[in-house]
């Protein structure tokens, strides 16, 4: 799930950076540092918003560096177990498929695709039911339920699961019809 | 104060849009949501309760402290072991986004309540809004009396392992019908990057389980799944009326060397392989990324065709997964024969040795291509062994040939009836009579190591051997390989000559056996004799391998 967070972070800075521009730098440098990475508490971080707050700057002893409590909003994408998300499926393969829902990997296993699908494999291998209704292929997209989150330092990976109520595939042709 | 029954709020609210369940979580509140949650089921996102018998247990909007409590109040219950993942990601100290949840609310809906309740078949709606401004520690006290108040079979039920009570909610509550694939984890199936593919907990590191790098680098397997996987494609399989054929690379596909090695009368080569860059029927190519020069051996584009169509193909070679990737590129540019089983050295289980541990296919209907037997010690069954290809110098060098190579001679194998044609004609006869009508529809049974034995058994039926200076005749006879190939091959092997024998092989022509041979009319042969058949699966003509011809080739 998204989240729109207020997050703090002490920012080091060269003296080189000083000047009439240090704010800019400091916010540029923070920028490189932060969007793309993850952490545990608050997943992945998307996108830095604005600049809420810089504090003032503290010099380091022994080094030049000065350290600057920075509060920044930023989105944040963090999946929890249990969550529903919609993905788009990458790659389709007997053990299950792998889907993607942002920066966040999701694996389902076979395990937990419903029984009447079965794996077909070919130049296009995918799910499909035995009546041929509903097929799960590479960009596909499906809506999953995690069971099971790991986060690593640059990236999350997910279980998930379609075998619930309401899960499965979303784009199916069929179903888009029902709304027009 | 919701009671038990609330057990049926559960999957169905994530059916609800969310704009329903956001409907909830304003009347209920964010507060109320977490203590509506029993200690055993947890609420998702929105205050929506997911009963106790779902199966996989849902973090929550919680505050981190109301967490705490949820889970010191179920200490002895295992979701502490699920949440212990969840705690480890969130960490103690309260997020700001659960403060910051656009959630809190005080607006009341007590209608729109009371439909909920009415149709989730709730008995009473006894939250209301007003108790929103419950505390933390009323929580605790609150979570308390509803732990003792829930169904006893519920609290037994979570009192023991959590699995069995998995494996009713699954049945219950999961919409999908009829008999799942033995849903209870504690057996995990699988490992990715860590996580059981099944119901998401965090591999416990007993080292169990086989890692399938091939497939995917952050998969393993447990036994039983590999089983259960095995067995799955073994009925695929037959019921497309296919067997399994495991092909090794280097000298029996193809025959690489480096282009540091090649000798001076190979330097055509390098510019043949400049001239050929547009060619598709080439079969000399160069590996620029490795510093080599691949020649694939002839017919072996047909061969691949025509196999897939009655085999399943997997590449298992000891050469590393670069250079394995590289080269399956050149034999399957489309994909299609090979695409995630390509086996390599670091998918080995055992140290310079190949297992059929790592293919998922059952052993009873894998056939094996390879050039050495040493590397399937455990397999030898399997094995149909190919003849070695060297084409380049290098190859021969390395294996102690002081012939020229191919190359060096401008000589290729023959495609018609070179050793891939030759093996082809093995495969399929082999599958034939794997298949055969004859033997009734269910192949399920048969062993393609019984058929591979049959037809080896008849190239050398009714010819009797005897062997003179072959073998050091201290050693014990038929301890020799030469002898067991002769005997796999369907031939009789003895010490001695005596009127029934039919083949004296010897490395020389004075010994007393091969006077006695040529005295008698008996076929006198060279070993290679017995090797060439085993190569060519076909009875060599004896006079081919005339034993003066070893004199010339040792010298």
């Amino acid at each position: 799930m998204f989240f729109h967070i207020t997050l703090e972070r002490n920012m080091q800075l060269h003296p080189r950076h000083f000047g009439p521009h240090l704010r800019d730098k400091l916010v540029a440098k923070l920028m490189k540092d932060v969007e793309g990475t993850c952490s545990g508490r608050h997943g992945f971080v998307v996108a830095i918003t604005g600049v809420e707050d810089i504090g003032k700057g503290l010099i380091r002893e022994g080094t030049g560096f000065v350290t600057f409590p920075v509060k920044y909003q930023a989105v944040v994408f963090r999946p929890f177990k249990g969550e529903i998300l919609e993905a788009v499926v990458t790659m389709v393969n007997k053990m299950g498929f792998f889907a993607e829902a942002g920066p966040v990997q999701i694996f389902v296993s076979n395990h937990l695709i419903p029984d009447d699908m079965e794996f077909q494999s070919g130049d296009m291998p995918n799910y499909t039911t035995s009546d041929g209704s509903v097929k799960i292929q590479k960009d596909s997209e499906v809506r999953l339920k995690i069971i099971g989150t790991r986060v690593d330092a640059t990236e999350i990976f997910c279980i998930g699961t379609i075998k619930d109520d309401f899960l499965g595939v979303i784009n199916d042709p069929g179903f888009i019809e029902l709304f027009i | 104060m919701l009671t038990g029954k609330q057990n049926v709020f559960d999957f169905r609210m994530h059916g609800l849009s969310s704009d329903l369940r956001g409907e909830l979580t304003r009347s209920y509140g964010p507060d109320q949501a977490q203590r509506v949650a029993e200690p055993d089921s947890i609420c998702t996102g929105v205050g929506a309760r997911v009963d106790s018998k779902t199966s996989y247990e849902k973090t929550t909007f919680l505050s981190p402290d109301a967490r705490r409590a949820l889970a010191s109040s179920r200490s002895s219950l295992p979701l502490l072991h699920h949440s212990s993942v969840s705690d480890r990601t969130i960490q103690c100290s309260r997020m700001s986004l659960a403060a910051e949840s656009p959630l809190q609310s005080s607006s009341s809906s007590e209608d729109f309540a009371a439909l909920l309740d009415a149709e989730l078949e709730l008995a009473s709606s006894d939250t209301s809004p007003n108790e929103e401004e419950a505390e933390n520690d009323d929580e605790n006290d609150l979570q308390e009396p509803r732990t003792k108040r829930r169904k006893v079979e519920d609290f037994e039920s979570l009192e023991d392992i959590e699995t069995p009570m998995m494996v009713e909610t699954n049945q219950e509550h999961i919409g999908t019908s009829g008999v799942v694939k033995n849903d209870i984890c504690p057996p995990h199936p699988g490992f990715f990057k860590g996580l059981c593919m099944r119901c998401g907990q965090l591999e416990e590191d007993d080292g169990s389980g086989v890692a399938f790098g091939y497939i995917h680098k952050d998969l393993k397997l447990g036994t039983r799944e590999i089983e259960r996987l095995r067995g799955a494609d073994h009925k695929k399989l037959l019921h497309e009326k296919k067997l399994v054929l495991i092909l090794d690379l280097d000298h029996t596909l193809l025959n690489s060397t480096r282009l540091a090695d090649i000798s001076s009368e190979e330097e055509y080569l390098l510019r043949q392989v400049e001239s050929m860059k547009d060619d598709p029927d080439r079969s000399l190519f160069k590996l620029d990324s490795m510093h080599m020069l691949t020649k694939l051996r002839p017919f072996v584009h047909n061969f691949l065709k025509e196999a897939s169509s009655i085999f399943e193909m997997y590449v298992y070679t000891m050469a590393e997964r670069s250079y394995a990737m590289e080269i399956v590129k050149l034999l399957d540019p489309g994909k299609v024969y090979f695409d995630s089983k390509v086996i390599t050295q670091a998918d080995c289980t055992q140290r310079h040795q190949k297992g059929l541990d790592v293919v998922l296919g059952a052993e009873s209907i894998v056939v094996i291509l390879d050039d050495t037997e040493a590397v399937w010690h455990r397999h030898k069954e399997n094995l149909i062994q190919m003849e070695r290809y060297h084409f380049f110098a290098s190859s021969c060098r390395q294996f102690g040939f002081g012939a020229k190579s191919l190359s060096e001679l401008m000589k290729d194998e023959r495609e018609s009836d070179g050793a891939l044609a030759t093996i082809l004609n093995v495969l399929k006869q082999a599958h034939q009579m794997f298949f055969d009508p004859v033997l009734g529809p269910d192949s399920s049974s048969r062993d393609v190591r019984q058929v591979l034995k049959g037809i080896r058994h008849e190239i050398l039926q009714g010819c009797k051997i005897v062997f003179s200076r072959v073998f050091p005749s201290k050693s014990p006879a038929q301890d020799q390989p030469i002898w067991k190939m002769a005997e796999r091959l369907g031939a009789t092997c003895c010490t001695e000559v005596d009127p029934s024998v039919t083949h004296v092989v010897s490395m020389d022509t004075g010994t007393q056996k091969s006077r006695w041979a040529l005295q008698n009319e008996k076929f006198l042969v060279s070993p290679y004799w017995i090797e060439a058949t085993n190569f060519l699966w076909q009875r060599q003509k004896e006079d081919d391998f005339p034993i003066s011809n070893l004199r010339s080739r040792n010298a």
